[in-house]
């Protein structure tokens, strides 16, 4: 088995997990908002205003800082002439080879978020998994998805 | 090739009504629910109108399935006709279904009560195609000769498409030869023609071999022990009873005295009662599902039968098994039985049935002899690697953390007898040790084999042509002290099936990620050059 792939995901993909984050943040801090004020009303326990105050704080600094750096500092792809390797992960870190043989289809999907970063995704279809590379340039995504569908046809079973 | 366009036997039209009576139960008993059961049959009372407008409902509702699955019936052909089986069917719309026979997968059969007495089968074509759980078409009922009818057509259309290549084959080296002796050729073309048509013809007689007949007194351990749970539970509740005189009745008033006691032994024999019966339709149930099962081998097709009742007949392609797993319940192993499934690429599975059974139960000497005749290229008893002595807490150890927190709070909130649950640390425990006593790998050339135990003791035996991908996992704390985690995919069914290789040496994780690499001199290829001169 070889070093790890070699190419990281695009840098802005990491601005779009914190907005992903930031978001989900923002969700909590609603509800947090929503559960003090309903304390306040009804006089509830007062540790309740801590929960509050520290949930959204401790969510936020996971969902918007920490976890998409890791997860970014894990993502490594490349797709080879016989093979698709990808690696990322949080706590675990995984690691999976497609070979070319096996891979179906690929399809490229830009949601709003991506696209205002100028970011596509690539999934890799074959006939019982997907796999999904997150945040590429999208003039990049495009080649990568011709180039595998390119190499999908022309590699050969070996066995 | 005709052109006749053929139907249904009629009784499909019972068939369909039945089937639409089916899923008119539950509005009907919400219709008769909703009104109390109240009926009144006096024409000159006020309410008559609406109390008697659920039954007119039901009545229309009746006589609207009757007529269309009649409708249905009469609306259905089919016909053969350009190497394709075409099929014209609907009630308001028409819908045209043409199927091309080389496409076609397998022809299913089941024949349910009422085909059995006339002679008729239920037929179920499947493409490739026919993931989503359904058939390609399904022929209601049709007359066995009818269903013969159409696999003739099938493989005549197949060899068809055979001979056309062959002839086209011929034809090349016929202008190759020079044109000169012309008249010997036409001759020798027309003997080497003739020599064709014999070996067809050959081919034509199909070789039929029963892989694997299950015996009666298999058949009948199989259902004893069908209703697995539910013998447990009863045979449970037969020793608490025992213990019923343990209780401390004598504490509590004389006056609710009897009364507990009565209440208590009514309540177990109520259990007991109800488990059994339970146990009971279990067992009858797989008696009739698994009556007369027979697995036999006909060309590079499996064809298994079973059924009491209900035949069914199910056609598997050989080169559609994605793989094979050798499933072995704790119990059914200390006797050395076990089960044997097959992971099949598409194809639609009978509602519920996830994979098929090969062998539902076989001693486990038989099973691999069996399978060592149907495929005699794979290793059916490979030496396996095993997960080192430093990876066992790892098959308990996520456990614990989850159930650790629970086992506090229920402690806790029910304090006495809350610490019972407890004894569930030990087990677990328990189980992950064996869990990694069982765990296992081997790889022989392109062969995999994974065995892993959730409960049951699993051997998944897989090509690595037909692995999907490879994945290979490790947690921070993993990687600390050298261990890693793989997983594969096959296809199945609609869905992959997916097999574990649990916390095992990273370096054998790292060599099998290096075997599934395509066309990659692996170290284990350069480890099997050097052993194999």
């Amino acid at each position: 088995m070889s070093a790890e792939p070699k190419y990281q995901i695009s840098r802005k993909g990491l601005s779009v997990w914190r907005v992903y984050g930031s978001i989900q943040t923002l969700i909590i801090l609603l509800v947090a908002i929503g559960a003090g004020v309903l304390t306040w009303l009804f006089e509830w326990y007062w540790w309740i205003y801590i929960v509050c105050a520290v949930v959204p704080i401790v969510f936020g600094f996971l969902f918007i800082y920490l976890f998409p750096k890791i997860r970014w500092d894990h993502w490594r792809y490349e797709v080879r002439e016989q093979e698709i390797e990808v690696q990322y992960g949080l706590f675990i870190v995984v690691r999976t080879l497609v070979p070319m043989v096996r891979v179906q289809h690929v399809d490229t999907a830009q949601g709003p978020i991506l696209k205002r970063y100028g970011l596509a995704e690539i999934t890799i279809s074959t006939a019982a998994t997907t796999h999904t590379i997150p945040a590429l340039i999208m003039a990049e995504a495009d080649d990568l998805r011709a180039r595998i569908s390119e190499l999908a046809r022309v590699a050969e079973d070996d066995v | 090739m005709s052109d006749e366009k053929f139907r249904l036997h009629p009784i499909s039209a019972i068939i369909n009504c039945v089937k639409g009576l089916k899923d008119l139960l539950i509005p009907f008993f919400i219709i008769f629910v909703g009104k109390g059961f109240k009926f009144n049959f006096d024409p000159h009372d006020e309410g008559f109108f609406w109390d008697s407008l659920p039954i007119l409902i039901a009545g229309v509702l009746l006589v609207l399935n009757f007529v269309s699955g009649v409708v249905k019936w009469r609306r259905f052909v089919y016909w053969f006709e350009d190497d394709e089986l075409r099929i014209e069917y609907g009630l308001f719309v028409k819908k045209k279904r043409y199927i091309p026979f080389e496409r076609i997968q397998s022809l299913n059969y089941q024949e349910g009560i009422l085909h059995r007495p006339l002679q008729l089968v239920k037929v179920s074509v499947e493409t490739a195609a026919s993931k989503d759980k359904k058939a390609e078409a399904e022929l209601t009922a049709i007359t066995r000769t009818a269903a013969d009818m159409i696999e003739l057509e099938m493989k005549r259309a197949k060899r068809g498409k055979q001979q056309v290549k062959q002839g086209l084959a011929q034809n090349e080296l016929l202008h190759e030869i020079d044109h000169d002796n012309k008249s010997e050729i036409d001759g020798d073309s027309a003997s080497v023609s003739s020599q064709q048509e014999f070996r067809i013809q050959e081919d034509e007689i199909v070789q039929r071999e029963v892989i694997h007949r299950m015996s009666v007194k298999d058949l009948l351990i199989l259902a004893t022990t069908s209703g697995g749970v539910g013998v447990v539970f009863s045979g449970l509740v037969a020793i608490a009873s025992q213990f019923g005189d343990i209780i401390p009745y004598d504490y509590l008033y004389d006056e609710i005295r009897v009364f507990v006691k009565v209440g208590v032994l009514l309540v177990m024999l109520a259990v007991f009662l109800v488990l059994f019966v339970a146990w009971g339709v279990s067992f009858v149930l797989t008696l009739f599902n698994y009556y007369s099962f027979i697995v036999e081998r006909e060309n590079d097709k499996l064809i298994i039968t079973r059924g009491l009742l209900e035949k069914r007949r199910v056609t598997i392609p050989l080169n559609r098994i994605q793989g094979i797993k050798i499933v072995e319940n704790p119990l059914r192993q200390m006797f050395g039985y076990a089960t044997v499934t097959v992971e099949s690429a598409g194809g639609s599975m009978q509602n519920g049935e996830k994979k098929i059974i090969l062998m539902p139960l076989v001693k486990k000497r038989d099973a691999i002899a069996a399978l060592q005749r149907l495929f005699p290229e794979i290793n059916w008893l490979p030496t396996l690697t095993r997960s080192p002595k430093r990876a066992r807490p790892s098959y308990y150890k996520i456990g614990l953390l989850w159930i650790l927190p629970v086992t506090a709070v229920v402690s806790y909130l029910f304090f006495p007898y809350g610490l019972l649950s407890l004894l569930i640390i030990p087990l677990l425990i328990l189980l992950g040790v064996w869990q990694h006593k069982t765990a296992g790998y081997a790889l022989d050339g392109y062969q995999l084999t994974v065995v892993y135990r959730t409960i049951s003791r699993t051997s998944f035996f897989m090509e690595k042509k037909r692995l999907q991908q490879m994945t290979m996992r490790q947690t921070y704390f993993k990687k600390r002290i050298g261990i890693a985690s793989l997983r594969t995919t096959i296809m199945s069914g609609s869905m992959g099936a997916s097999a574990t290789i649990a916390h095992f040496e990273k370096t054998d994780i790292e060599k099998l990620m290096a075997w599934y690499e395509p066309n990659a001199k692996s170290a284990y290829d350069v480890e099997k050059s050097i052993s194999e001169p």
